[in-house]
């Protein structure tokens, strides 16, 4: 098990949620959109140079800022 | 007693289509989030009673975390709970997420009733919902319905009453999430699927190569299909009408019309070689008209054609994935392309939709950006009528010029003021292929939208300036602007009258160039400047309400900086 960061997950591949840093706002914002602490999450695609990662959580596609993905840490299988 | 009905829900779950439905409003809906940005009303009728309702911006939660989901929740406390019911609407295609505000409704303890809509699409991906045991679970009406095609909305309305408060403990939203995986499990089933072209699609379009492959053919066909759909009203509609039905029956008019004095200046304008040119006679009859209707209007709904098609599809907001790095070096995130794209018909849609962006700071740089660098349709239409017949060259050096002033601006506005550019969190919607009645809807409210805006200040502008110029009071602006246009930018003193005439209207401005016989160099200069100096009225007026009279004054002045530093560049520079 490694904990990294939703940046250096490779597209395609899947972890479990382990911790969101970062402020309250934006925990809440990731919580109301169905990503949290214990979700499973799977990564589609990171656009380069510090460009957005888009991920797939349950049936939803989202993207997330570079800056937030980097606070989203993961537990890779 | 019902003295309300709002209709609550996640961004982009087809509110907006509900409500038109409830109401036969026609309101304005897409694919993607945030096309509704205030609340709307309308009225809905239930036996003989009319109860007002109300579509409220998409929120996630009732713990709001953005401006328009503040709207959302500050409204449903207007009234006491037993007064009004909320409709909620879910997405049946993507049930786990929106179950959260579901529970926290019921939880609060307002008489909810489940609206699950996009049934339709629901079966098309495999995704099978039992109502019946959803209901059970949670004790209160659930109702499925495809609001695109009318389906259950009828069902929906007589079963309005029996939303009732229920009593549910509360939860946190961690324990909430647990309890809607269990009712997910209870309740929804889902076909094992192979991968469709659809989804191959929307994948390919998210990835960073695929993805900027598929941005460049999409915008590249887009603009292609935009001209030709254009050009083909235009040879085949509009301009037979205009010459072979309008010109001589006014040619008939003018030839008795022995006098030729203030009225027939004002109607008619000026004869060329004895003949009226709707391009440079500039009467009200001759070529106000002619502008709107030949050459704007059969832009106009060639371009909202398409992007009312890329909107319904869902393809903006993989754009603004794609351009969210390019977007913040200028100080905004990716989902700012949204509002700019809209300014691309008109600017006054491109800065309202700029309340989607979260801070003041954002909606300052997108609003200039807009009404400086990005020309409406029926600017583009007359540069294209204009420098269009000496190349394309010239038309695409318009356009980069403006690009490139976008881009430094959008630099030095992000450096300037102090701030912080947000960071991005979108969800993205799946490609759905909107019916054709449908786009076709659309299409009608906005070209309505746009004749009702634009005749009659078209109409009115040549009127006015007309009057003006029959009476010589331009004279006065004229020589006192003298120097600047001409020494600056290299145009003769009549253009002046062209430039303030920019600040009624783009369209009939380009237009007032068109009988000064300029070179191909000063119309550039001529075109460009238009573009990027004051806005339209409209959008000025807008720019204020919006955004507040500093920020008017402030972009006001950026705007002067730009236009003196550009022309005169362009003139003395580039050009030379």
């Amino acid at each position: 098990m490694k904990r990294i960061s939703l940046i250096h997950l490779k597209a395609g591949r899947k972890g479990k949620v382990i911790e969101i840093l970062g402020g309250a706002n934006m925990r809440n914002k990731l919580m109301h959109m169905g990503v949290f602490e214990g979700k499973e999450i799977a990564k589609l695609s990171h656009i380069g140079l510090r460009g957005p990662v888009v991920i797939k959580s349950g049936r939803s596609i989202l993207a997330l800022g570079h800056g937030v993905a980097e606070k989203v840490i993961l537990e890779q299988e | 007693m019902i003295k309300k009905i709002y209709l609550i829900g996640n961004p982009n779950v087809g509110k907006s289509v509900v409500f038109s439905r409830l109401t036969g409003v026609q309101v304005m809906s897409s694919n993607y989030p945030g096309t509704t940005v205030e609340f709307i009303k309308g009225y809905l009728s239930i036996g003989d009673e009319e109860i007002e309702i109300v579509d409220l911006p998409g929120t996630y939660s009732l713990d709001p975390t953005s401006s328009a989901e503040e709207v959302a929740v500050s409204l449903l406390k207007e009234y006491a709970k037993d007064e009004i019911v909320v409709i909620n609407i879910l997405d049946s295609t993507n049930l786990e997420r929106n179950l959260l505000l579901t529970l926290q409704l019921i939880e609060k303890g307002f008489p909810t009733i489940v609206c699950l809509n996009m049934c339709d699409d629901a079966v098309h991906r495999g995704v099978h919902i039992d109502i019946r045991k959803l209901e059970d679970i949670l004790r209160i009406p659930v109702i499925s319905t495809c609001a695109v095609t009318g389906t259950g909305i009828k069902l929906l309305v007589e079963r309005m009453r029996e939303a009732k408060p229920i009593s549910r403990g509360g939860l946190s939203n961690e324990e909430r999430w647990k309890e809607i995986g269990r009712i997910i499990g209870e309740v929804q089933r889902l076909e094992h699927r192979h991968h469709t072209l659809r989804e191959t699609l929307e994948d390919a379009s998210v990835r960073p190569l695929t993805g900027l492959a598929m941005a460049a053919v999409i915008i590249y066909a887009s603009f292609k299909v935009v001209r030709f759909i254009g050009e083909l009203i235009i040879s085949r509609v509009t301009d037979p009408v205009f010459f072979n039905l309008v010109q001589p029956s006014l040619e008939k008019m003018t030839f008795h019309w022995q006098q030729q004095g203030f009225w027939f200046h004002l109607l008619i304008g000026d004869l060329i070689n004895g003949k009226i040119d709707f391009k440079q006679s500039l009467g009200v009859l001759t070529t106000a008209p002619y502008i709107e209707f030949g050459m704007v209007l059969p832009y106009v709904i060639s371009f909202y054609f398409i992007l009312s098609l890329l909107e319904d599809i869902g393809y903006l907001p993989r754009l603004a994935i794609l351009l969210d790095n390019l977007m913040h070096r200028l100080g905004l995130h990716g989902f700012a392309i949204i509002p700019v794209l809209l300014g691309f018909g008109c600017n006054v849609p491109g800065i309202l939709a700029t309340r989607s962006l979260e801070s003041k700071r954002e909606r300052f740089i997108a609003a200039t950006i807009i009404s400086i660098g990005v020309p409406c349709v029926p600017l583009q239409a007359m540069i294209f009528g204009l420098l269009g017949k000496f190349g394309g060259f010239y038309v695409a050096g318009v356009y980069a010029a403006l690009l490139l002033i976008v881009l430094i601006l959008g630099f030095i506005l992000n450096r300037a003021i102090p701030g912080y550019s947000p960071e991005f969190l979108l969800e993205i919607p799946p490609y759905r292929f909107p019916p054709i009645v449908t786009l076709a809807k659309k299409l009608y409210f906005r070209i309505k939208g746009f004749l009702i805006e634009a005749v009659p200040i078209v109409m009115g502008g040549v009127l006015l300036i007309n009057t003006l110029i029959y009476f010589r009071l331009f004279d006065l602006i004229t020589s006192i602007s003298a120097p600047v246009i001409h020494n600056l930018f290299g145009l003769p003193k009549e253009a002046v009258v062209a430039l303030v005439i920019g600040f009624i209207r783009k369209d009939v401005a380009v237009g007032m160039l068109m009988p000064l016989g300029l070179s191909v160099k000063q119309l550039f200069i001529g075109a460009t400047l238009l573009a990027i100096s004051f806005p339209c009225i409209a959008t000025f007026v807008v720019i204020w309400k919006e955004l507040g009279f500093k920020a008017l004054v402030k972009a006001s002045l950026i705007m002067i900086g730009i236009s003196i530093i550009v022309g005169s560049m362009l003139n003395f520079v580039i050009l030379r």
